[in-house]
């Protein structure tokens, strides 16, 4: 009798959590991508119908056919993945050495590592601005790229540290004994083994440079240079908002991440919950 | 395991020597900056010795800013940690459709943060936003408020929008904790006669001590460095009411141009936080048997 009414009380608390975050969650990207479909009328209409009305591809020809949607798309797209790239081999070997060798002072990298987080930001904007005045740096794609492994390689590491304990030190041992070199161990046996963990990894360091927007509005000034989130914010600044125009900008800005996400997206999710943080 | 010195070394070194110099030289840049005075990018001006630091605790700008951090802190640690527990214990559960829930939740936290203003500021539109629509059908409001005009509701609108943006990634690594736990535990806590209530706090919560000081270090760090969302919605205000210290180095650095007085707020704001990570790893930090 007990057990029957405790399992009908999580019950409604699933059922009500799950509603809960079904309308919290979900339902604001139902209703962007619908009103990006509306007609400008609709869009700004008083009176809010869930099931549209209009139906207009007007506001996505004028942002592919009729801006600098593109040259932004492949700013981001060059910028995201050189910087995924150089985290990935920056935090790989990071973590190899932090949670596979072992060394006096690794407990200190670890949370030195994690503290990171507390510099990066808006702390680090004047003094960087004027750093790469000196050297030369604002207006490229490297300035950008600098940044954001800063920002995305710690976490990285974090992250990292499940899959390399999973691995078996045995493993590698037997390796070693068989006469493999320290290149063909992580070569053949590491990199493979980690794999899903670089996979998630690279989704992070990915998505964290394709949504970064603070340093790519100060360190790019030039236009033929500016990244997606910068010219999205453009729009959001203007004081008459062109909202069909920024709704669908919002969508195909969003696309390229969805679109990774479905692809390789179970890795990443999986990465974060499977990879147990023992 | 034996220690590996100098490859361990040698394997970390190129991260460290990437993160200290984007890290520790600008920080130099910064400190020598705030013992000048300098205002317009590229001009010298002349040295002051600790005088930016003087004046910059005595102005009502600078307490106004860092309580407006601390209150931003608080209550995102507040709603996150609420919406997190919720989707985390949720997707932990069986139900149909769990899989693609679990994949998809985190859909807040990859899409670009300027996306998540767009979302907001149309939903929370004054004049046509679906929430204000929706809460006059259901008869709890007259007429529809703006949701950014008074100082309160401003505030406390940010807190929630960027709670929704980050709560379904940290309620990822939360279920990392959670998958952890020796699911004999709750069985053997069944047979002891402990409701589900009693498991969450017996054996859940302590259960999650070293995902949750990760969360509470890295999840504080990260709420405080919180720029754009703030800035792209309200620019700080009404009357400086969201104006966070991000927000006000922002301002001072490149909307006044005054960058001596930005970068002696950046160095204060880097001491706060080194000492606050300080304290927290020396109190918090769970003994790993590794």
């Amino acid at each position: 009798m007990k057990m029957i009414k405790e399992n009908n009380i999580k019950l409604i608390f699933l059922s009500l959590s799950l509603l809960l975050i079904i309308l919290i969650f979900f339902f604001p990207f139902f209703w962007i991508i619908t009103s990006s479909f509306k007609s400008p009328e609709e869009i700004i209409a008083t009176s809010t119908t869930i099931i549209p009305r209009s139906f207009t591809l007007e506001h996505y020809n004028k942002i592919l056919f009729n801006s600098d949607f593109f040259i932004y798309l492949k700013n981001s797209l060059i910028v995201s993945f050189s910087s995924m790239i150089t985290s990935i081999i920056l935090s790989v070997s990071a973590a190899y050495g932090l949670h596979k060798l072992k060394f006096y002072g690794n407990k200190f990298v670890e949370y030195s590592l994690l503290v990171t987080y507390a510099f990066p930001g808006v702390i680090l904007l004047v003094p960087i601005y004027l750093l790469f005045a000196k050297v030369n740096l604002l207006n490229s794609y490297f300035a950008l790229i600098i940044v954001n492994v800063l920002f995305a390689t710690p976490f990285a590491v974090w992250m990292l540290k499940a899959f390399f304990k999973l691995i078996p030190n045995e493993i590698e041992e037997a390796a070693y004994i068989d006469g493999a070199s320290r290149y063909i161990v992580i070569s053949r046996i590491i990199v493979p083994l980690a794999a899903p963990g670089i996979a998630s990894v690279s989704i992070f360091c990915f998505i964290i440079s394709w949504t970064e927007y603070l340093f790519a509005s100060i360190l790019i000034s030039g236009d033929n240079l500016k990244t997606l989130p910068v010219g999205l914010a453009g729009i959001v600044g203007q004081y008459q908002i062109d909202w069909g125009f920024l709704l669908s900008g919002a969508v195909l800005a969003s696309l390229p991440v969805i679109l990774l996400f479905v692809f390789i997206g179970k890795y990443f999710v999986s990465g974060l919950t499977e990879g147990a943080v023992k | 395991m034996k220690k590996n010195n100098i490859e361990g070394w040698l394997f970390v070194s190129p991260l460290i020597i990437w993160i200290s110099l984007v890290i520790l030289v600008p920080i130099y840049i910064a400190f020598e900056l705030s013992l000048f005075n300098v205002k317009i990018i590229g001009t010298s001006g002349k040295f002051v010795g600790i005088d930016n630091y003087i004046k910059l605790l005595g102005k009502s700008k600078f307490l106004n800013a860092s309580l407006n951090s601390l209150y931003w802190i608080i209550g995102n640690a507040i709603c996150q940690t609420f919406f997190a527990f919720t989707i985390a214990l949720t997707i932990n559960y069986k139900f149909p459709g769990k899989k693609i829930m679990a994949n998809w939740i985190i859909l807040s936290f990859i899409i670009p943060t300027v996306v998540v203003v767009v979302i907001w500021k149309l939903m929370l539109s004054s004049s046509s936003g679906v929430i204000n629509s929706v809460l006059i059908d259901i008869g709890l409001l007259d007429e529809a408020t703006g949701f950014f005009s008074s100082p309160n509701k401003a505030f406390i609108s940010l807190v929630l929008i960027n709670s929704w943006r980050w709560s379904p990634f940290l309620a990822l690594i939360i279920l990392s904790g959670l998958n952890s736990i020796n699911r004999e535990m709750y069985d053997a806590s069944k047979v002891d006669g402990a409701n589900f209530i009693q498991q969450f706090f017996f054996i859940t919560f302590p259960n999650l001590k070293s995902v949750l000081f990760v969360l509470g270090l890295v999840g504080t760090l990260l709420s405080f460095n919180i720029f754009d969302i703030i800035w792209l919605i309200t620019k700080g205000g009404p009357s400086s009411a969201t104006t966070t210290l991000p927000l006000l180095i922002y301002e001072t650095a490149f909307t006044k141009f005054r960058i001596s007085q930005a970068a002696t707020l950046s160095i204060i704001t880097s001491f706060l936080l080194l000492l606050f990570s300080i304290i927290f790893i020396k109190s918090m930090a769970p003994n790993e048997d590794d």
